[in-house]
Parts: C-alpha cells; structure tokens; sequence
C-alpha cells in the first residue's frame, strides 16, 4: 500500500512540475532531464543508449556537506594520507543529494557535440528491510544552506530520490537472501509454523468460529459438487474481508483480502488446528504486496511440492526485489561497464563518493582506493588539473579563480552566454548542442540552475574546449578515442588529492606525481613541513594563544627550535620542531613534569601549556590515526581523547577472532588498517611529501609566518 | 447484546466525529517570514494559558536502532544517556507549541503554533549546529505526513542555546559592558589624568567646531573645517556628528566614559567592539539637544534588541515559556527535555543529576502525559500520541470540548505540527478519565494540582517510565516486577536465528548455573539479556565464562562464540557512547575498552557511588 501511495505522490509532482514547466516558456530554462523515482527506469534506458554512443561522460555530485567539523578542514599540514583520510571521513558520512550524469557524443554531420545531461535526485531510502544504503548521514549546515539559496528542491529529495544499493550491500543482501532459502529448504513445513497467540478475546473467539465454518463450507463444497467452485461464499457487503475463490497452482485456493494481521494469524490457527487438507501460504508477489492463500491440497506430497513450488517462488520475488533496490546503482554499472572516459571537476571527493555509496567500503590507504576505483573506471580526467598544469590553458586562466563556474564562462562564453548568435561563436569555440527527450537545442537563457545536471554538462564543455585547445582533432572522429589521445595522456587518470597542496596522484599506478608545471604556485606560507619533526598539542587551556605555546616551548628548546605553530582549532595547535629529535624529548619532558608535583613542575616554563592538567601531546602518527578514526567530535581534543582511549592493539585481536567467525565490521575494520599503514609508514617515507619539501626552500622566516598567522586569527 | 452493539456503534461514530474534528483542526504556521508578530501573538497567549503542550520533530529517531529506545530495563543513567544521544545527534525541524487553558471540566482553548526550525549559521559563527545527522528512514516517514522540507529549510527560523549566545556575544564583542555601568574601581593615577585631559581638550575642541561648523562664512573655512574633522577623526553617526577615540585598555574606556557623564550631556557614548572582545574605541556621538540625545539613546536600544532577537531567534520561545513557569505538558519528557536543554540552554551535563537539576531552573514544571497513562493504568504500552488518542476514544467515554479561537486567521490547510494541540485534548481527555480536575485557581497560580505534582518530572521520577532514582529495574514491558541490575547480564555471539526459546534450553543444558529459575529475553538481533531470579548468579557466570576451564554445554557454546558480561559493561558503553547498530558490537567495544577504563569508573563521583551501594543494600535487606 505505502509504495503505491508514495508512487501517486511522485506522480502527481512530475505532473505538476511537468504542468509548471509547461506554462513557463521552453527557452526560459537551461534543458535538463530530471530523474526521480517515478521516471526512473525509462530514463535508464534512454541513458543506456546515450552513454554507449558517447565519446565522453562528465559526472558532477551534490552532497549534504564536505567536512564533519572543523578540524576536518583541509590544513597545509596534512600529509597526503591523511588528507586521504579526511576525504575518506567526508565520502562515508555525506550523502549524494544529487547527481548529474551527461554524455557527450561527437556529432560529425554538425560538426559539434551533442550533450545530454541528465540530473538524479539520489536519496539513501531503506527498500530492502535490513540491507538499506546507510542507516543515517550527516548534514553540514552550510552546504544545505548553500543548495537551498540555489533552490535545490530537497521535497523531491526525500520524496523521490531514487535509492541505491552498493555492490558490497547487494551481494550481502543475496548472501543472507540464499542462506535463508537453504535453510528453508531443509525444513520446508516450516513455512506454516504457527506460534500461539498470547492472549485471546471474545471477538477472537468469535471470529476464529466464523472462519472455521467458512472454510469448512467451501471444503466440503468443494468435495461433494466439484462443478461449482466458483460460487461466492457468503461475504458480507458491508464487511472489508473478502474471499476470493481462485485456483492457485491448478490448486482450489482462497484469496483473503482485508484482514488484519491478528486475524490473518488466527485463521492460520484455525487452519492448523481443524483441516489437514487445507494449508495456509503466503505469497511474495514480484510487487510490494504480499498474499494470503488457503489451498486446498489431496495429499501430503501434493502439499510439499506445492510448497516448495512457493517457496522457490517466494524467493525469486525476493531477489528481484534486491535487483530493484539497487536503482541508482545500474548508472554507475553502465558508466563502468561501458568504460568510458570519465570527466570530473576536482573530482576526487566525487568519486571516493561514488566508490563508498556504490562500491563498497573505502579502503584504509589512498593506494588501494586508487587501485580499486582504476578496476571500475579505467579512465578519469579531471578538468581542474587539466587547467592547471598545462602552461598555456594556465596564461587563459590568468590566475583567475578556477571554480567550476567562472572556468565554463572563461572557455565557453559562447555557451555559458545561451545565445546562437554567432558573433560570439569563433571558430577556435567548440560548439555544443543539448538533446533532451529528443528535441535537440543550441540556445536557452543563460545561467542554468545549481544543479548536478549541469554542472556536469559545464564540466563537459569545458574539457571539449580544453581538448579542442590542446590540439585534440575532433574531425577525424574515426580514429577518435579521447581515452587514449596522446595529447591527452599526460592528464588521463591523474587526479588531485589535494588542490590546496597540489598533490596529483596517479590512479593507474598509485604513485604521487609532483606537479610539473612551473608556473604552478600554490598559497604555502609553511616551507618545509617535515612531519617527522612535528608534535600536536591539545587540551590547553583555552587562554593560550598559538604565540604563548611559541614562547613557552622557546624557552625550553631555544629560540630556534620551534619552526612554526599552526592554529589547527581552538583546542590545538601543531609545533613543528627544528630537529627530529626535539619530539620525542618534548613528550618525555611533558611526561616527567606531569609526573612530578613538585615546585619545579610550577616554575617550569612550560606550566603555562600545560596548565589545568588536560593538556596532551602527541606526534604525526597520532594524528594521523585521529583523522581516521570513525569517530566524529566537533572539537579537535575531544576527538583526541575519545580516540586515544581505547588502545588500538586490542582491536587487532578482536579483528582476528571476528574474522575467524566470518562476521564483517566496517568501521573495525578501517582501523585495523591504519595500523597496518602506521606500519608501512615506517618503512617507506611518503615521497610526494619530500618532493614537496625539496621544491620549496623557505622563503620567509618563520616568525613572520607565525606573526602573520598570529594576525589573522586576531581578525 | 443488543445493548452491547449499540455501545460499540456508539463508540465508533463518537471517534468517527472525534476524527472528523481533528482533521478540520489548523495549526499557526510560522517560519521567519512571520516570526516576530507571532512572537508577540504567543507572548499574550502564553501568559494567559493554563498549560503548555509542547512537541517536536527532529531529523531522526533512536527508534529505529531498538536497543537505542531507552528499555525498561534502563536505570535513569543510561536512559538518560541514550536520550543525550539521541539529542544531541539529530537536529529539530518544528517546534509545536500549544498554549491551552481549561475554562470549564471538559472544555480547552488551546492556541496552536507550529514553528519551523532550521539552524541556519545567521551569525557566521558556525551555530547552532556544524552539522547534524539524519535518518534516511525518519525522513521518509514524516515525508510521508507531508512534510514540506524546503519550507523548513528556506524558511526556518534559527536559533542559539543560552551557552551559544554568550559565546556568540563574546565573539561579536556586544557582551561588553555599555555606557555607564561601571564606576571606576581604582583611584585615578597620574597617567590616568594626563590621559583624561588630553581627552577632554580633544573632545572640547571638537564640540567647539561642530557647534561653529554652522556658522561658517568662507571657503577657506570649510576647507579647514574638513581638514579639521579628518585630523580629528570626526565622523557622521545617524547624521549626527561623531568622533571616535581609540583605547588601548578597559581601564581607559572607564575613564573616557566617566569624564563623557561628567562633562556636558549632549554626549552619548557608544563602545565600539573589537572582533576579539575587547573594546577597541570610544565613539561619541554629539546630540543636538536634551530630546534628541533620548531620542537616540532609544534608537540605540531597540537597535541593540534586534540584533539580540537575531542572535537568540527561535529561543525567544522558549524563553518565554520557561519565565512564564506555566506547566509544560509533553509526551515524552526525557526525549524532549533532552532535546531542549540541549539545543535551548546549553550542552547537556554528563550526569544525569547534573541534568535534573539544570533543567529544573528554567523548567520547573513538566508532566510527562505518557508516564501519567501508564502510572494511572490507563494504558500500559507506551505508543504516539496519536494511537494514544484513539485508544482512549475507544475505551473511554470522556467528550472533551476543543475550541481554537484563531482558526480563520491560521494558513490554509496546514496541520504540520498538530501533536501540541493532540496531546493538549490528550491531556485533558486524560484528567477527565482519571478524574483529576486540572483548573488552576486564581490562588495557587504556581502550583499544580497535587494529583499531577506525582507526573511532574524531577529526580526521582526523573526518568522515563519505571525507573528510578535505584538501580532496580524491570526487563518485560507488561511484567513490572522489579529486579536489581546486577542481576542481569547480556549474551551475544550465538547462533544466527535463535529465538528465546531456543536460547535458554540451550542454556539450561550447559551449566549447573541455569538450574536455578532464570530468563531470557532478546533485545535486538544480536544480544540477549539473561534475567537471574536469585542474586549471585550473575557473577558466578561471568566467573565461570572467565575461568580456565569450562566444561560441558557451556564450553561449546562458548567455541561458537558466546560472549557474556554483566550491567557493568553496559553502562560503561552508554558513557563511552558507543552507539553500533548491534549491541552486540557494542558490548564487545565496551568490553575492549572497559580494561583501560578503569579511569571512568572511578571518575564516578564519589557519592553516586554511595548512593548505588546503599540501594543495593537496601535492596538486600528486603
């Protein structure tokens, strides 16, 4: 009844929108294909075909927020793993609102693209009980208000998204689905197992002698004039109950209709306890609903083929209900099983995104992430990396901002504008056209809505313009394979870890590459962060300012010791020590004098930190294994000390014994891991991190770097 | 019979129009487009009401997670617990509230207002919320009430906690003290008086060019005056004329504002906030005459109230309800007591003590309408309010009059929001079977009828349902026989599929421990609570799970995995907040933890701990 209901809703909104839209003039708007629930499966098709003739596919997400709290902001010192881990945090904790999906296909005859983008409401609905997408995802208050001054429709949202089911929620929910069958099958009279009810009243009473003379009615009925079984029993008109009489599996049958569930469960009493030639069946139909049937059956045996003839069906209706709850998930299969060039904007969120809602788990490191998303999507190019290394695309960007937006009206005015008027259009301009449901358009009003849809379709553009400008011929498009373009290569599968550092990694191999360009000049005021030399410090009181925590660790170690402090919130700060081995002196005298409550305890310089007795120090590793943790505090030493706790090499004995009973803890899981990275760390130096390091000699003395900062959070 | 027929006819054409009557009943909207004319309509309504019903909607519910429902058999620590959670994870989207005043036996006037709530970041300080979680399967279960989400989101009022607005103020700098308030405390030094004359010569020289500036005749004098006023750092405040004086210390902002009244009293001083809140200048503001400095100082006011109202928005509501001291009714009080005082007055403490007592201060009355149906008898299982509703429409005769006076004047067709005013006819339903006359007298204005004082929540019906300021619980909703908590202990790790039954025969086999009278019964899924009829047994269990050798039945259940562990690790793992979907997992990370944790239990304040002895004690002696 309830998807019914909810079908009729969605209904009559895509009428109403439908009517809306129709009232208002056709070129008003940017045209877009919108995809919720009710126009799903059509549109999967109609997507399928798109996709397979494309020669590209550019993606774009909405999520409900970007970093859980503020310590999980992206920092200058974070080395590359573990802004892995914060990309990770973000990707399992945000949903995907929206997501636009918009094919490109080289159309020789106009000599221009044909786009067709396509914007899907995604919402995590449970459809399966006890499988769903995710049982609850966070939402960060700035971003929802962000989609709702675009006016994101987030009814339709919640009303119509489509769900999804990951190929990890998918085969579990098969695993559990088959198990269930087996063990039904061994004991296949389970199937009428009736428990007691607890407590019976008069109307139960009456009701279960009202049942018992109507079933014997129709079976005696049925035995002695075999030629009239179609005559209606008695129903009352005004009552809701109804017995159909039918023939189920060329069986005489009788379909109940408007019963309770109580009363359902008393006629299977009565059912067990009065007629052995009778038996009581539920059937899963390969829609929502479920029926209750009363068969009449000759034999034993009859009855036992009959109900493992149900049984088998049961179950077939119950996988093809597990197929229909993967819904979103057939786009990302079709994208990945077609294997087409994917085109993204900064998109490394935007897949850890689509790996974690439609893969499965993300891994612990950044080299098996990549490994496993280079398995589904063979090749990604992301357009912001494409701007930024290629020195002459850079002198068109004029170091202007390059957020998606102002990139798609810097490379395509002419589209960006709406217009057809063809002064803008130069030949060195990429044309493009839009094709949805079939009426194809070259003009509309600018400024489209901030939508997945179309941000992905600015996305394409821009990449088309780009490959136009790289020297990519789209005119021999026999021969065209942008995947393969060796214009291209150099871009192809390289992504940014982090646009801040301008790390790229390398998805087809796992290696970091530095970034080439010299012109690339990322905002670093912190030269030389060698994380080995750095110690975290939280807990202090909050009257201690970064420049105090300078000071007081200058007067034990010397004026040159301390390189830089770096605010990470209120609650912390990062020191990074001239020397290596200033670390683990540091903790060792923070350790002696917590120790010791003597009068030297209160004089040392370095009370001032540590002051009130909360305050706690830790190296890179620690804060590497806080930022992975599955815990979320909105203040760094919270967070700190809800995870330095629980002592981590306990959990790798309790993976092991819960592993032995093949039971699957994600979350455990993902820690157990970055133990095993802590380990690996060891071993082999992360070497993008050095290559950052040898880049940038110092510029600036550390103390102006302190001041400025100093200064800045004064404002 | 025929009489009975007629009875049960009559009963459900009564609930038939009872239904009928509800869904022509309209709830105020309001969201920020009409927020402040409705603040001042509910003012009204609120100090001419009897009581206050109150309910609310959040992103997510811990009833989805069945062992996140607070149990019975829950103490008050960790029920209170598992409310904190649920609070302080998830965010509100409406605030009902409905002010409704008895006038007869059986008649209301309630005053419905449904406010729409989004914590939106207003003050760019990232409050009330960073972020906040929801719960796909809420969402889509109050979507299917027909819930307008982007109304809610456009068009929701925010708000900030008592605790956030002083922050807030910190950090905006207006917390600071204003004209006047203090008198200097120390007398005056040397430097202070050179410093107040230069001052006073500065500022004189500027009211003496202000006052001239009228009369100026040549150019050339204009030029200067300009000239002037920019090496004076004159400026225009309000169009009035102004100078800004900076200051280095609170110490001279005292002085300069004393030496202000002193000195003539066309001045009004304002101090102007630096982002760190610290005062960063004195800017004086030179007034025309007597009238129009009153008349500016009262701008200043109803100025410094709008951005108040700003900054507090929604918590004017509340507010108000708390100084009014009416009785709050409300459903579930523990959930929405929680909620309040997490995200109206400030993070919820960790003891539920602590909690009690706080919440007390501002809301001094609260009955809990669903403890009340319980304790009276009149319904045993805890539903919505709803269910509530029809049920005692079905087995009461109990006519309640509703009259809404404003009901033309609400919006259209909206009933979002309508629990207040439900549980308010509730509410009264209620008194009116239970024969409790809730008129409040004119004389004991303050007090509530003493039959509903038992209802009220404080510390020790402070919790939810059965439990208690002691450690006994129950374990079965319908059997009330209470138990100590450390009678129970949980069990996990069995064999997918089994039921109660299947478990405690299998029990009974394995050890000679399950000889004596015991029970089972099963939370979630995972985990099971074993009920031991007689004291002791618990932890011989737990012993014998953790000795050498095992034996018998036991040892293989034990190789399939069975876990046990008494109450202990239970409330360890409500304190650490390890909220899993399983208990089992739960337990199990509790279990972890619980060896380096000796650090919580023993930061367990002395005196609750005494308090846990002497119950148990007690509990012994019966």
């Amino acid at each position: 009844m309830k998807p019914r209901k909810l079908y009729s809703l969605a209904l009559s909104r895509a009428l109403s929108r439908a009517l809306t839209s129709s009232t208002t003039p056709s070129q008003c708007a940017f045209p877009l294909k919108t995809v919720t629930v009710a126009n799903f499966e059509p549109s999967l098709e109609e997507l399928r075909h798109h996709v397979r003739s494309s020669d590209f596919v550019a993606i774009d997400l909405e999520m409900t927020g970007v970093t859980s709290s503020p310590w999980r902001e992206s920092f200058e010192f974070d080395r590359s793993d573990v802004r892995y881990l914060k990309i990770r945090d973000s990707a399992s904790r945000f949903a995907v609102v929206q997501f636009g999906v918009c094919p490109f296909r080289w159309d020789s005859s106009n000599q221009s693209f044909v786009a067709y983008p396509y914007n899907f409401y995604v919402f995590p609905r449970q459809e399966l009980a006890g499988f769903g997408p995710c049982n609850e995802f966070l939402c960060q208050t700035t971003s929802i208000n962000f989609l709702a001054k675009y006016q994101f429709d987030f009814n339709a949202f919640i009303h119509e998204g489509i769900s999804y089911l990951s190929r990890e929620q998918e085969k579990e929910a098969i695993r559990s689905l088959n198990s269930m069958h087996d063990s039904e099958c061994s004991n296949i009279s389970k199937l009428n197992d009736v428990r007691d009810l607890p407590s019976i009243n008069m109307a139960d009473i009456l009701f279960t002698e009202r049942m018992k003379n109507k079933f014997s009615e129709w079976r005696d009925g049925l035995l002695q004039e075999q030629s009239q079984p179609n005559q209606i029993q008695g129903t009352r008109k005004d009552s809701k109950q109804r017995f159909d009489v039918i023939f189920f599996k060329k069986h005489p049958a009788l379909k109940l209709d408007g019963f309770t569930s109580r009363q359902l469960k008393l006629v299977q009493l009565v059912i067990k306890k009065h007629f052995k030639d009778l038996s009581y069946i539920k059937v899963n139909n390969a829609g929502s609903s479920s029926q209750q049937i009363v068969v009449y059956t000759d034999s034993e045996e009859e009855l036992n083929l009959l109900l493992k003839e149900v049984n088998e069906e049961n179950h077939r209706a119950k996988k093809m209900k597990i197929q229909a709850a993967v819904g979103f998930r057939h786009v990302i299969d079709l994208l990945s099983s077609e294997q087409k060039l994917i085109v993204g904007h900064n998109c490394f969120l935007d897949i850890a995104h689509v790996y974690n809602k439609f893969i499965g788990h993300l891994p612990g490191t950044p080299e098996e992430f990549v490994a496993s998303v280079n398995k589904c999507f063979p090749h990604i190019v992301d357009t912001k990396l494409l701007m930024n290394t290629d020195n002459m695309l850079q002198v068109r960007m004029k170091k202007s901002r390059n957020s998606l937006g102002s990139a798609f009206s810097m490379f395509c005015p002419q589209i960006a504008a709406g217009s057809k008027s063809t002064e803008l259009v130069s030949p060195s301009h990429v044309k493009i056209d839009v094709e949805v449901d079939d009426s194809r358009l070259s003009s509309w009003n600018p400024g489209g809505k901030h939508e997945a849809g179309y941000d992905a379709f600015m996305t394409g553009c821009i990449f088309a313009q780009l490959c136009c400008d790289l020297g990519v011929d789209f005119k021999l498009h026999e021969s065209l394979k942008l995947a393969t373009n060796e214009k291209l290569q150099k871009y192809i599968n390289h992504l940014y870890l982090s646009w801040m550092h301008g790390d790229i990694i390398d998805l087809s191999t796992g290696d970091k590459v530095a970034n080439s360009s010299p012109s690339y000049s990322p905002k670093r005021r912190y030269p030389n962060i060698l994380f080995e030399n750095i110690v975290i410090i939280w807990g202090f009181p909050s009257n201690v300012k970064s420049s105090d925590v300078r000071e007081c660790i200058s007067k034990v170690f010397g004026l040159t010791s301390v390189v830089s402090v770096y605010q990470l919130d209120a609650t912390a700060v990062f020191v990074q020590f001239s020397k290596t081995e200033q670390v683990s002196d540091f903790l060792s005298l923070k350790e002696n004098l917590e120790r010791s409550n003597g009068p030297i305890s209160v004089l040392h310089p370095l009370a001032k930190l540590l002051d009130g007795g909360n305050t706690c120090a830790a190296n890179y590793d620690t804060y590497k294994e806080i930022c992975g943790s599955p815990l979320s505090q909105d203040l760094f030493a919270d967070q700190a000390n809800a995870v330095t706790m629980t002592p981590k090499s306990k959990l790798i004995e309790f993976k092991v014994a819960l592993r032995s009973e093949e039971h699957e803890n994600p979350s455990l899981q993902d820690n157990v891991n970055d133990v095993a990275v802590n380990f690996v760390e060891k071993i082999k130096p992360n070497s993008i991190d050095q290559l950052r390091n040898v880049q940038s000699t110092g510029q600036a003395s550390p103390f102006e770097i302190e001041d400025s900062r100093v200064a800045e959070a004064n404002l | 019979m025929a009489s009975l027929f007629q009875l049960l006819f009559l009963n459900q054409k009564r609930s038939l129009s009872t239904k009928l009557s509800t869904t022509k009943w309209k709830v105020k909207q309001v969201t920020t487009s009409n927020f402040s004319e409705s603040l001042k309509e509910i003012k009204t309504h609120i100090s001419s009401s009897d009581f206050i019903a109150i309910s609310m909607e959040k992103t997510g519910s811990s009833s989805a997670t069945p062992w996140h429902r607070v149990q019975p058999f829950d103490t008050a620590e960790t029920a209170y617990l598992k409310a904190t959670q649920s609070a302080q994870r998830f965010q509100l989207l409406q605030f009902a509230v409905c002010p409704f005043s008895v006038t007869d036996s059986n008649k209301i006037v309630a005053h419905p207002y449904n406010f729409l709530l989004f914590p939106r970041d207003e003050l760019k300080l990232g409050m009330p919320a960073y972020s906040f979680l929801c719960q796909p399967s809420h969402l889509a279960s109050i979507a299917r009430q027909g819930f307008d989400f982007n109304t809610c989101i456009y068009e929701g009022i925010s708000y900030l906690s008592r605790a956030q607005e002083s922050i807030a103020k910190i950090r905006l700098g207006t917390g600071s003290p204003s004209l006047g308030v203090m008198k200097s405390s120390s007398p005056p030094t040397v430097v202070d008086t050179v410093f107040i004359k230069r001052i006073r010569s500065r500022i004189k020289h500027w009211r003496n060019t202000c006052k001239n500036s009228g009369t100026k005749t040549s150019k050339h004098e204009e030029i200067i005056d300009s000239l002037r006023n920019i090496v004076l750092g004159s400026e225009q405040f309000k169009s009035r004329p102004c100078l800004n004086i900076d200051v280095c210390s609170e110490r001279q902002v005292q002085l300069i504002l004393q030496m202000i009244a002193d000195f003539s009293d066309d001045f009004v001083s304002l101090v102007i906030p630096s982002k760190g809140g610290t005062t960063q200048a004195v800017r004086v503001v030179l007034a025309n005459s007597r009238e129009d400095k009153e008349l500016l100082e009262k701008e200043l006011q109803s100025l410094e109230d709008e951005e108040s109202k700003k900054i507090r928005g929604f918590r004017e509501v509340i507010d108000l309800i708390s100084a009014s001291e009416k009785p709050v009714i409300s459903h579930n009080c523990l959930n929405d007591c929680t909620l309040i005082h997490s995200k109206f007055i400030a993070p919820l403490p960790s003891e539920v003590d602590d909690f009690v007592s706080s919440l007390c201060k501002f809301f001094p009355k609260v009955v809990d309408v669903n403890y009340l149906m319980k304790k009276s008898g009149t319904m045993k299982k805890s539903t919505n309010i709803r269910n509530a509703l029809s049920y005692l429409n079905t087995h009461f005769f109990a006519p309640v009059d509703m009259e809404i006076p404003d009901q033309d004047t609400v919006n259209k067709g909206k009933t979002d929001g309508l629990d207040a005013l439900r549980l308010s006819y509730l509410f009264m339903k209620l008194c009116s079977v239970l024969k409790i006359s809730p008129i409040v007298t004119p004389l004991d204005n303050r007090q509530l009828v003493p039959e509903l004082e038992d209802f009220a929540f404080h510390p020790c019906s402070a919790n939810v349902q059965e439990s208690s300021c002691n450690e006994d619980v129950t374990v079965w909703t319908n059997n009330t026989k209470k138990i100590n908590c450390e009678h129970l202990v949980f069990l996990w790790g069995f064999k997918f599929g089994m039921t109660a039954g299947m478990l405690k025969s299998a029990l009974r086999d394995s050890n000679d421990i399950f000889s004596e009278e015991f029970d089972v019964r099963f939370i979630d899924k995972s985990c099971a609570v074993v009920v031991f009829w007689q004291p002791g047994l618990s932890k011989d269990l737990v012993n014998v799970m953790n000795a050498e050798e095992i034996s018998g039945g036991l040892k293989e259940l034990i190789s399939d995995g069975l876990r046990v562990t008494g109450y202990e690790t239970y409330r360890t793992m409500c304190r650490l907040g390890l909220w899993e979907m399983n208990l089992a997992e739960s337990l199990e990370r509790a279990l972890e933890s619980s060896l380096s944790d000796e650090k919580i239990s023993s930061e367990r304040k002395p005196s609750e701990i005494q308090w846990c002895n002497d119950n148990v004690l007690n509990f012994d002696d019966l």
